[in-house]
């Protein structure tokens, strides 16, 4: 038999895991429910809550509860959790974790490998948090697909005609939209656009501070800082968004909000749909914008569209359906659960990863440019970082290309290159990715010709390699957005830490386990600076001691933040020292 | 080193749509996740030769044994020139066409 990959949705507010027995698509249900709300929790009993529990504690217990963690994917940030600090990835291998032990239930033996969707416009460094996330879950990310051409994959499946499609996507945190050509049985993405910051919860948010405004307009009073009744009123919002998808006017009330001034607050509000339709008009103008650049993108127009598909919960809301039928003069589809519709897709490609046969093949696309940056020529004057696009946005993936650039100095040494991913012709203008140093080059006149292969895989992770052609010399690297990144050694404490919070066997004690990322990577550098000590300066030892001596401070104080600098001061003197 | 047209099966005349089929034909036999090098392959070949541009690039730019005469034919083909275009029209014509095909830019590299 061959090995058995699951499909996992691992949503912003939802998630999902699919497999696919017999030729049919499963979701699979824990305790009679599809969806496992993308909630983790710390318990009464210090144990680990993932999904509905975690959810219904998030009103009582906010400060022991972390939601939406999708959003914080790829950044350099750390939530707080019962105290304890995580990074984006550890709480979303919490997540994962648990749908895999879901499916493993399900099938009765244990389950090793995923497929998991990531929204289309996520950038590099939230793809390769979200593959760390699974490998602290114990999950071998075979593939990483994008949400909207893993829906089109189900609508695609069993397709007889050819059809252009437009996948509209609008979940809890991101927004994608692509253009698909569906023919022949494979599923040709032509071009995507997106948002990563833009979803259910931003109209959430919108209710939310319309609810803050009232209460200090009527009671005068300020929510902020209220832990739980502001969870209540995120949660008051969020029905109430939801019930306006099917009513004109809802009524939002909170009973005993909390005390001002020895009296209770109680919270009533009346809120029509076309009130909220204004609060998130900008949101979904900018949904429209994206559709027009995909649109472009795929050098296609609204009437050469013969369907549109639904994807996301929020993609109920009924003026988005309205604004869709404006632009394109037809009603969209939403047939299959745009909730469950995406775990579906990633369970048909890893059933076809894992060898079941294909009906349908998926043909994928970057929604990004990358480049680098050279000195050229910009407005007609001289510059040094004029961009030079490498990989073109809408390229089929896998995608390979290379550029050929030449020194500017006679015996030039070194040459820096900088990765950026961008349209703009000023390359500060992008965003930077990566950036590494192609070091001992021959001893030339300038002209000595250096090429640069950027190598996007299926995944949408990218490869950067440099050479020196005449000397053949070459250095490569994986972009790794180098501040949300995990050294080996990191991933293995992380995973050995979220281990503990289930409980598992030769999972760490409690008292390592009260570590954060931070503080293990300081005891780890700790360690290798006095490996150095040796052969070293009095005065660089010196330096270091000090540092040491204030990481260590910081370490007892369990404050991360206090770690930071010296810990990259120490670095850097190590790094001086190896180099 | 086979040309695309043989990479797709298809003849020098074939239409877009046929183009088109004998690709998705292809990548549905070859698809990504299975063989990536041979992936490539088929999907820069349907690049090069996908519309009646691409194909024109290619023609140019692989056919170096061409006579005037016929690269004109196959810039223009089917007559849909009445006459003779000015020298340096189609001059302007091959560079445009030509110069994102250079195999390197002498961009310099800032250090
Ligand atoms: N009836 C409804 N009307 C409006 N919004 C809804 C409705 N039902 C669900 N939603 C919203 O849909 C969002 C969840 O959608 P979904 O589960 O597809 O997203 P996700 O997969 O968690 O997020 P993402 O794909 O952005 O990571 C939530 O913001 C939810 O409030």
């Amino acid at each position: 038999m061959s090995d058995i990959i699951i499909g996992i949705d691992l949503g912003t507010t939802n998630s999902e895991v699919a497999i696919v027995e017999n030729g049919k698509v499963t979701i699979i249900a824990d305790a009679g429910k599809k969806i496992l709300p993308s909630f983790v929790g710390i318990g009464d009993g210090g144990e680990i809550l993932v999904g509905e529990t975690a959810r219904n504690q998030y009103l009582v217990y906010p400060e022991r509860t972390v939601k939406s963690i999708k959003r914080l994917m790829g950044q350099d940030a750390q939530v707080v959790m019962a105290d304890r600090q995580y990074s984006p990835q550890e709480i979303s291998a919490v997540i994962l974790k648990r749908l895999k032990a879901i499916a493993e239930d399900y099938v009765g033996h244990s389950l090793s490998k995923a497929v998991i969707t990531v929204p289309a416009y996520f950038s590099d460094a939230q793809r390769q948090a979200t593959r760390e996330a699974g490998e602290i879950a114990g999950l071998e990310v075979v593939r990483m697909i994008n949400e909207p051409t893993a829906a089109a994959l189900v609508y695609g499946a069993g397709q007889s005609e050819a059809k252009r499609m437009l996948v509209y996507d609008l979940g809890g945190g991101t927004f994608d939209v692509s253009v698909v050509n569906v023919q022949a049985g494979v599923v040709e993405v032509l071009s995507s656009h997106g948002d990563n910051h833009l979803g259910g919860d931003d109209f959430d948010q919108q209710i939310v501070e319309h609810i803050q405004n009232h209460l200090r307009e009527q009671h005068g009073v300020e929510i902020e800082g209220h832990g739980k009744a502001m969870a209540r009123i995120v949660r008051a919002a969020e029905n109430a968004k939801l019930r306006l998808s099917d009513e004109p006017f809802v009524q939002i009330e909170e009973e005993y909000l909390l005390e001002h001034g020895g009296t209770p607050i109680h919270l009533t509000l009346e809120l029509a749909r076309s009130t909220y339709e204004d609060m998130i008009a900008d949101y979904i103008n900018a949904t429209m914008d994206a559709t027009h650049i995909a649109l472009k993108g795929a050098k296609l127009t609204a009437t050469d569209i013969d369907e549109i598909i639904l994807v996301g919960g929020s993609t109920r809301t009924p003026c988005i359906r309205e604004r869709l039928f404006d632009e394109f003069g037809f009603e969209p589809h939403g047939e299959v659960d745009p909730d469950l519709c995406v775990a579906m897709g990633a369970a048909m490609q890893a059933a076809m990863i894992a060898g079941q046969s294909i009906d349908t093949v998926l043909v994928d696309v970057t929604p990004y440019t990358y480049g680098t940056s050279a000195l050229g020529y910009l407005d007609g004057m001289p510059y040094p970082y004029q961009f030079v696009p490498i990989i073109h946005k809408n390229s089929v993936l896998p995608v390979r290309k290379s550029e050929a650039f030449m020194t500017h100095q006679d015996g030039q040494r070194a040459v820096n290159v900088r990765i950026y991913q961008g349209e703009d012709p000023d390359a500060l203008n992008n965003i930077e990715i990566g950036e590494f140093t192609i070091e001992d080059l021959l001893d030339v006149p300038a002209g000595n010709i250096i090429t640069l292969t950027l190598d996007l895989d299926l995944n949408g992770i990218l490869h950067v390699s440099a050479r020196e052609k005449a000397s053949g010399m070459e250095k490569s690297i994986t972009i790794n957005n180098a501040i949300s990144r995990f050294a080996p050694e990191e991933l293995a404490g992380a995973k050995r830490r979220i281990e503990g919070l289930f409980g598992e066997e030769g999972a760490e004690t409690d008292a390592d386990r009260s570590e954060s990322a931070a503080a293990a990577e300081a005891r780890n550098l700790i360690k290798k600076a006095e490996s150095l000590f040796d052969t070293v300066s009095a005065e660089d030892k010196e330096d270091m001691v000090d540092l040491i001596e204030t990481i260590m401070a910081g370490l007892e104080s369990g404050n991360d933040a206090a770690l930071r600098e010296p810990v990259e001061r120490l670095n850097d003197i190590i790094y001086y020292l190896e180099s | 080193m086979k040309s695309p047209y043989q990479i797709l099966g298809v003849s020098e005349q074939a239409s877009d749509a046929e183009i088109k089929q004998a690709y998705l034909q292809l990548v549905k036999d070859n698809p990504p996740d299975r063989d990536q090098q041979r992936f490539r392959q088929i999907q820069q070949a349907y690049e090069a030769i996908k519309d009646g541009d691409s194909r024109l690039r290619y023609a140019l730019f692989h056919l170096p044994s061409l006579t005037f005469d016929e690269l004109l034919e196959h810039a223009f083909p089917q007559n849909r020139v009445a006459h003779a275009m000015p020298a340096e029209d189609f001059l302007k014509l091959l560079t445009s066409v030509a110069s994102d095909k250079l195999p390197f830019k002498t961009q310099v590299k800032a250090s």
